[in-house]
């Protein structure tokens, strides 16, 4: 069942537009990352959600309630706000209880779940202190505590991790996972670091320039990339993607470009510009009937960056650490096409095509 | 300023022009506490050859400036209540808000923050004749919201620009209503700068002339700023002592404010003075 | 604005949180305005407040007034002189109260009094100042050998002027200080180091970084002060009272002698609303800047 569901829902701040058409069902109890670059709506989304804007058009649901006009406080939902937006005038236990005063609970009561909240969260030695006397991670957890005090139906978070240092995030990272097993809720975990969402979410949204790009299993997204501009943004380093153009071979079609021409197995036609989709990790240099130029060789230790051009623009591609390449020099290579995608270069739409193996 | 006999050097000129323009209230709290003889010395002396604080017992005894005084003291706080009250929701409006006609609204501030007395002056005594509250603490205390009220909306509209929008996010979103968060969470954060409002739309009461020259003719309902000027007028001979000793007692709760609550005169000017 | 109930209900809540705003402003602020617009067609005794409309009468004789025009000249020389003085004052003071001095604090404070005093005040010790026969200046000025006799501050001319003007800049310096200093303090070190090492000395230092950095805030303070020192009414009636005769009396003095002095409220409207055109112009440039600066310091 949906827990959580967008019909249609579109925002505009007067004449921008920062969330076209968005229609998205998240199942109950799913973690689900909204993923994209800075600006493309993520926050305006989960913004509207609990309720601190309002959709110029659309419906948003929560369970099956359509709570368009329902304050946020009667949502159910509990919010970690990327700047954390901790209350500075109230100690850190204050701050965990608020949600819990706001909704008439008593003092005891009030004072036993901030204290398992706090045991949880390893906060039991801050409750006394103010918000600016904390580390970034504690008040972080803070955050995260005044969220998970009220037991809401569904957690919102937005970039909670995008202020804290590299290890603590990592982390921070694995904590929440553990988080999301534990209580078993709806999350909704907005970042603009595809890391994050791969390795945490059960589904990822990927949006850009305010519209849903795709809305997939983090496998999916990687494997079978919707579109362009997904295949461009998720994978570091970035899918290479070469425009080329499909022409007639013979009995057969091929896809082409200057300095790679691949047989056609099933789909396309002649005529069509096509862009095709290749990780780093599926080329392969020192053997095989196409040509590149090596530009750049980065070593990191467990493996090589290496820049090439081919036939005029640069790719990239992964190499094992053992293996040397000049910088200027010429090197065959080729590419796996059972990884290969595809992509119309007009629309930006995932196309069918198959290529066929090399012909050796 | 390197060296050691640079730094001396600029430090004296520094001072010697901060004692040049602190000179006339140096002199003020001097010729205060000299007796009325000693002011008529050719030259004039400048440390009292005797202390006396004889002005200060004629001032409060003989003369009408206690009266001026509680008189300027229920205007100042009067004013201040009502203006900080009412432009705190006000500003909390135009902050946090969205409706139509809020930009122009704020405009409108910003431009009668801008408008001179006089030119109001004339249909507020009209006013107050037509109301029958002319010689009242009441009708100056409406006069002087024309100039407070756009000054402290200013201020505190920007005093509160300065409080993140997250905040009152996550109030909301923890169940407050829009006014328990306006309560729990903007109040407290908006305090030091309702703090340093007040003070500044009560020095601005505390000092306003105009008003009170044109608006009050009784000794009942005189502030001190004309009261004293009356006491200027209407002595035979000017005694300067008393002037001077009027002067410093006027000028207590600024000295007060001065040494005590400094940080916020200097935030309300980081805030708005500055700014606009 | 969407058909949000929710939303509705909020900005229904705004409204009601500016309404008594609003409702103070209409009655204390838009109406005198219009009222005094109104006023200025008529001609009003003001002892009786009985008149009658005489269209833009007011506004002729103010053309053809040779008093009306040399207030205007003088508020603007008073405005254009006591303004020069606040800001190289001002500019000067900030910069030196920038350093390190010892007592810094206590140094910051006593410049700053001059601003936050009443204005009475400040014109009595002034005034006391001034004495002819017991003021400090005069003992200071014959000592120094400047002069011979003792002046006449505020009773001859141009003296009276002068004195103004300097008690203005006297009293209204600190103004800019405050906001220039409040600038100073957020020019970061890295830009004078960087300049050290280039080899620029402390002059185009000052001139190549410092001015530069406070061309922003000079604007927004000489556009205020301008407006503030156009429209002052107490220093100078305190002062001089517009004397000798008219010689130092400018446009606000001259709302007020026209109402209470001269008996006429619809002419002192005229005198106000014309006052108010001039000062327009400064007004919507101000309303413009800081538009400006709030659009951009909005992310
Ligand atoms: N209150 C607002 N007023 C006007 N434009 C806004 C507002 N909030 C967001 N936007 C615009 O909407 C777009 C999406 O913003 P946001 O949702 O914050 O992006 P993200 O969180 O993905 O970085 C941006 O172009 C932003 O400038
Ligand atoms: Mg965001």
């Amino acid at each position: 069942m949906a827990d959580v569901s967008f019909q249609k829902v579109r925002k505009a701040f007067g004449s921008a537009v920062a969330v076209k058409s968005l229609d998205l069902a998240i199942g109950s109890g799913e973690f689900v990352s909204l993923l994209g670059p800075s600006g493309c709506g993520k926050t305006t989304t989960l913004r509207m959600l609990a309720g601190l804007e309002f959709p110029t058009e659309g419906e948003i649901r929560i369970g099956d309630r359509v709570v368009n006009a329902v304050p946020p406080g009667q949502r159910d939902i509990a919010m970690v706000f990327q700047s954390y937006a901790l209350y500075p005038h109230m100690s850190v236990g204050e701050n965990i209880a608020y949600p819990l005063k706001k909704r008439g609970v008593g003092r005891a009561e009030r004072d036993a779940k901030v204290a398992s909240v706090a045991a949880t969260l390893q906060l039991g030695a801050l409750l006394d202190r103010k918000p600016r006397q904390l580390s970034g991670g504690q008040q972080q957890r803070v955050a995260l505590g005044r969220a998970l005090v009220r037991d809401p139906k569904v957690f919102l978070l937005d970039e909670p991790l995008s202020n804290l240092d590299a290890k603590l995030r990592a982390h921070m990272r694995a904590e929440l996972i553990e988080l999301h097993r534990k209580l078993g809720k709806t999350f909704i975990y907005v970042t603009h670091d595809q890391l994050e969402a791969m390795t945490m979410s059960d589904r990822i949204a990927v949006m850009h320039e305010g519209d849903l790009q795709q809305f997939g299993a983090p496998m999916q997204v990687y494997e079978k990339p919707a579109n362009l501009f997904v295949a461009g943004f998720i994978g570091s380093p970035a899918m290479n993607l070469l425009p080329g153009m499909i022409e007639s071979s013979g009995s057969g079609l091929a896809f082409v470009r200057q300095g790679l021409r691949l047989a056609v197995g099933a789909g396309g036609q002649a005529g069509q510009k096509v862009t095709i989709g290749v990780r780093p990790e599926d080329i392969a240099l020192g053997s095989g009937p196409f040509v590149a130029t090596v530009r750049i060789v980065e070593p990191t230790g467990h493996e090589t960056i290496v820049m090439a051009d081919i036939g005029g623009q640069s790719a990239i591609v992964r190499v094992q650490p053992d293996t040397a390449h000049v910088v200027g020099s010429e090197t065959p290579f080729a590419v796996r096409t059972s990884r290969l995608h595809a992509f119309d270069s007009v629309t930006g739409a995932r196309l069918d095509l198959a290529f066929a193996p090399p012909a050796s | 300023m390197k060296t050691l006999a640079g730094r001396i050097a600029f430090n004296l000129f520094a001072w010697t022009v901060v004692l040049v323009t602190a000179f006339p209230l140096i002199w003020m709290i001097l010729t205060s506490v000299k007796p009325q003889f000693e002011l008529f010395r050719i030259p004039p002396t400048f440390w009292p050859e005797q202390i006396t604080f004889e002005h200060y017992v004629r001032l409060i005894y003989e003369t009408p400036f206690l009266k001026y005084m509680r008189n300027s003291l229920i205007l100042g706080f009067t004013t201040t209540i009502v203006v900080v009250v009412v432009a705190t929701l006000g500003a909390h409006s135009l902050v946090r808000f969205r409706y139509p006609g809020r930009e122009r609204l704020a405009q409108m501030v910003l431009f009668t923050y801008l408008l001179p007395s006089v030119v109001l002056i004339l249909p507020l005594y009209l006013m107050m004749v037509w109301l029958g509250i002319a010689n009242t603490i009441f009708s100056l205390v409406i006069a002087y919201t024309t100039f407070a009220l756009p000054y402290a909306l200013w201020l505190l509209r920007s005093f509160m620009q300065g409080i993140p929008d997250d905040l009152e996010a996550a109030a909301l979103v923890d169940g407050a209503t829009r006014m328990e968060a306006f309560v729990d969470v903007i109040l407290p954060q908006a305090l030091p700068g309702i703090i340093s409002t007040s003070l500044f739309t009560f020095i601005l009461a505390w000092n306003e002339y105009l008003y009170a020259l044109v608006l009050v003719n009784t000794d009942e309902a005189r502030p001190l700023t004309t009261g004293v000027m009356s006491m200027l007028v209407s002595a035979f001979n000017i005694e300067w002592s008393l002037l001077m000793a009027a002067s410093v007692m006027m000028s207590l709760p600024l000295i007060i404010i001065f040494a005590f609550l400094q940080k916020y005169l200097t935030r309300g000017f980081g805030a708005g003075g500055v700014k606009g | 604005m969407s058909g949000n109930p929710l939303d509705k209900r909020y900005a229904v809540l705004g409204a009601m949180l500016i309404a008594p705003t609003v409702l103070i402003f209409c009655a204390v602020i838009v109406y005198p305005l219009v009222s005094a617009l109104y006023l200025s067609l008529f001609t009003i005794f003001t002892p009786t407040l009985r008149g009658s409309f005489i269209g833009l009468g007011n506004y002729a004789y103010l053309v053809n007034s040779p008093e009306f025009w040399r207030s205007l000249w003088n508020t603007l020389l008073w405005t254009v002189c006591t303004l020069t003085l606040q800001i190289v004052f001002g500019v000067a003071a900030a910069l030196m109260l920038h350093q390190n001095i010892v007592f810094r604090s206590l140094a910051r404070s006593l410049i700053l009094f001059p601003y936050f005093v009443s204005t009475v005040v400040a014109v009595l010790v002034w005034r006391w100042l001034f004495n002819d026969l017991y003021g400090v200046m005069n003992h200071l000025m014959l000592m120094a050998g400047l002069i011979k006799m003792p002046l006449d501050w505020l009773g001859s001319m141009p003296n009276a002027m002068i004195s103004i003007i300097l008690v203005g800049a006297w009293k209204y310096f600190p103004f800019v200080v405050i906001a220039v200093l409040a600038r100073l303090q957020t020019i970061p070190d890295a830009l004078y180091e960087a300049a050290k090492i280039d080899g620029a000395g402390a002059w185009s230092r000052f001139v190549d970084i410092t001015l530069p950095q406070l061309r922003d805030v000079l604007v927004v303070v000489v556009l205020l002060r301008a407006i503030w020192d156009f429209k002052e009414f107490d220093l100078i009636y305190l002062l001089t009272g517009g004397g000798p005769i008219i010689a130092t009396q400018t446009l606000p003095l001259m709302v007020y002698k026209d109402a209470f002095g001269l008996n006429d409220m619809g002419r002192a409207s005229a005198v106000a609303v014309s006052m108010m055109l001039v000062m327009l112009s400064f007004m919507v440039l101000y309303l413009k800047l800081a538009g400006r600066g709030e659009r951009e310091s909005q992310p």
